[in-house]
């Protein structure tokens, strides 16, 4: 029972991460590759800020701040590049900023990572405090769905897809392009920043090794999966991918093939992103092309 | 002083093999217009292959190993074309991203299931560097510089000397074109991936060799050719060459100054700085063989 409200717990915290990248991806057609660069940020941020003896509510908007923050930083440079060009980037950041996890030993602890990062203090810690987490990790993912939600039905939801679609359209209809990116790009990275926040919070303990490039694959895979600008479709595939990873804990192998499990996962993944790519690029849950 | 002309010294060889790399991107990208995510698989897959066909099955001395490790990475370069580039190249251009970063994945995951996680190495006895003037060179260092000049040298050959070197440059000038012009896309295109497969193998193997075997090192190598490609200008597969040296040699020159571990965010800082003020390349301007 506990197992089950801790796969919710992380089925949650990667829906609003994937919720988070879809903004980018999904709407406004940006290939963010890094966008676990802000998850990380924004744990870290928090992690740190709580261990020095602040609340772990004003270290997670603070650490949502950062990630912002950050995200408005690497966008208005990386802007200038299009299309695969903007990929390389973001990807390129994600490294640097695992690397400065890893060499910032003052800061950050280096690979020895960061452990007994508290749990919300209303909460409380062990398993006992399993179902409030998942009470506030609800709440929360509703909050950024709702937010979400909100964003891409008004116009401008409308004006990011135009510019997926097409950014001379979007010019010739008076919309700033540029802003519009900056500002979906600085939403995205801030619920990324929550996201690892919660994450931090949740499991006590970070180092650099939580914020590979595995985990843009898994987030990538999420949103692609579910179905690329929809609301409901990020959402589907964080619980769909979740309950796939865990689940394989189940399967009986045997003791001396147990390392070949995780490199197994990530070859499935792998294979299941090309095959969405190559049979329904759209994912389980198409966009609605009105 | 023979201190920084050491570190030139190693910059030289690293960047020869960095250019072979780069050199194979960069012709993917000169005819397909795609970045391949999973270049660097090549490089790992040619290191990983020679070491399986020097160990018990066969035993083969390394040298005889490196020809069906190489015939055996075209194929998986040949694979990847054929299944997965071919059928999406005509789609979205984010599906063909999407798509070779899950093969990246894919094959990464791979060799931790064959060879494990751990580092390897051929085994071979380490041998008596010469030395000159102060300067101290091993005899595989030695082999990886004249495998650079020689398949190098043998590109240059193919580009100016022969019809099917040709009608590659007119590919990557305009692939509608020589189309019509009726040069056969099939041949050129089983051309460059060969040849891109072979010269990820040939550097895979050398860089092997000289440092040792490890799953990651696909995905490094591809981030170190993907700047020096940028640093040549996407495309240009003489600035590749000269993009690869700079690289390898600001990279080992830079570890005089920063700390080791952000060796690597030497060329990240490379990337980036190149996208945002010469996204043409540095070399660009020289023009070229494309």
């Amino acid at each position: 029972m506990d197992y089950l409200l801790h796969i919710l717990i992380i089925a949650l915290i990667y829906s609003i991460f994937a919720i988070s990248l879809n903004l980018e991806l999904g709407y406004t057609g940006l290939y963010n590759f890094g966008h676990v660069a802000f998850f990380g940020i924004g744990a870290y941020t928090s992690a740190l800020l709580s261990l020095a003896g602040l609340p772990v509510a004003v270290s997670m908007v603070c650490g949502m701040a950062v990630a912002g923050g950050a995200g408005a930083v690497l966008a208005i440079p990386a802007l200038r590049l299009s299309g695969d060009y903007f990929g390389i980037a973001t990807l390129v950041f994600a490294e640097m900023a695992r690397l400065f996890f890893l060499n910032e030993r003052w800061l950050t602890k280096g690979p020895m990572g960061l452990p007994g990062i508290p749990r919300p203090g209303w909460i409380g810690g062990g398993v006992a405090a399993l179902p409030m987490f998942l009470a506030f990790c609800t709440l929360l993912t509703i909050a950024a769905f709702l937010i979400i939600r909100r964003l891409t039905t008004a116009p401008f939801g409308r004006a990011l897809k135009v510019v997926r679609e097409d950014e001379y359209v979007a010019q010739a209809l008076g919309k700033n392009v540029l802003t519009l990116k900056i500002k979906a790009i600085t939403v995205g990275s801030v619920l990324a920043g929550l996201a690892g926040g919660l994450w931090a919070h949740y499991i006590t303990y970070i180092s650099p090794g939580d914020f590979t490039l595995t985990e843009t694959i898994l987030v990538l895979l999420c949103v692609v999966l579910g179905g690329r600008g929809t609301n409901w479709g990020p959402v589907l595939g964080a619980f769909v991918i979740t309950f796939f990873g865990e689940s394989v804990r189940f399967l009986p192998i045997p003791m001396d093939f147990g390392h070949f499990v995780a490199p197994l996962q990530g070859m499935v993944y792998g294979g299941v992103l090309i095959l969405i790519m190559l049979k329904r690029p759209e994912g389980l849950l198409p966009e609605y092309k009105g | 002083m023979i201190y920084y002309l050491q570190l030139i010294l190693n910059g030289i060889i690293a960047g020869s093999i960095y250019a072979l790399f780069a050199v194979g991107l960069t012709m993917v990208y000169g005819v397909f217009r795609f970045i391949n995510f999973a270049h660097g698989e090549l490089i790992a897959w040619g290191a990983y292959l020679a070491l399986l066909f020097t160990q018990t099955l066969f035993s083969l001395p390394i040298y005889y190993a490196v020809l069906p490790a190489l015939a055996l990475t075209i194929a998986i370069g040949l694979a990847q074309e054929r299944y997965v580039y071919r059928p999406l190249r005509h789609g979205n251009r984010i599906s063909l991203l999407i798509a070779s970063i899950g093969l990246s994945y894919l094959l990464r995951n791979a060799i931790r299931i064959i060879w494990g996680s751990d580092l390897m190495t051929y085994g071979l006895k380490p041998t008596r560097g010469f030395a000159f003037a102060g300067l101290s060179i091993t005899g595989t260092q030695i082999s990886m510089m004249a495998a650079a000049v020689l398949f190098l040298g043998g590109l240059y050959f193919l580009f100016t000397r022969t019809m099917l070197g040709k009608s590659l440059r007119a590919v990557a000038d305009n692939m509608e074109l020589a189309v019509i012009m009726g040069i056969n896309m099939k041949r050129v295109s089983l051309t460059v991936w060969s040849l891109a497969s072979v010269f990820a193998g040939v550097g895979g193997i050398l860089l092997a060799l000289d440092t040792n075997l490890e799953p990651l090192m696909g995905l490094t190598n591809m981030i170190k050719a993907f700047a020096a490609m940028l640093l040549g200008g996407a495309g240009n597969v003489w600035g590749a060459l000269l993009g690869g040296l700079f690289i390898g040699i600001a990279e080992n020159v830079g570890v005089a100054f920063v700390s080791p571990g952000y060796k690597d965010f030497i060329s990240f800082v490379i990337i980036i700085v190149v996208l945002l003020f010469r996204p043409k390349g540095l070399f660009g301007i020289l023009g070229g063989v494309r």
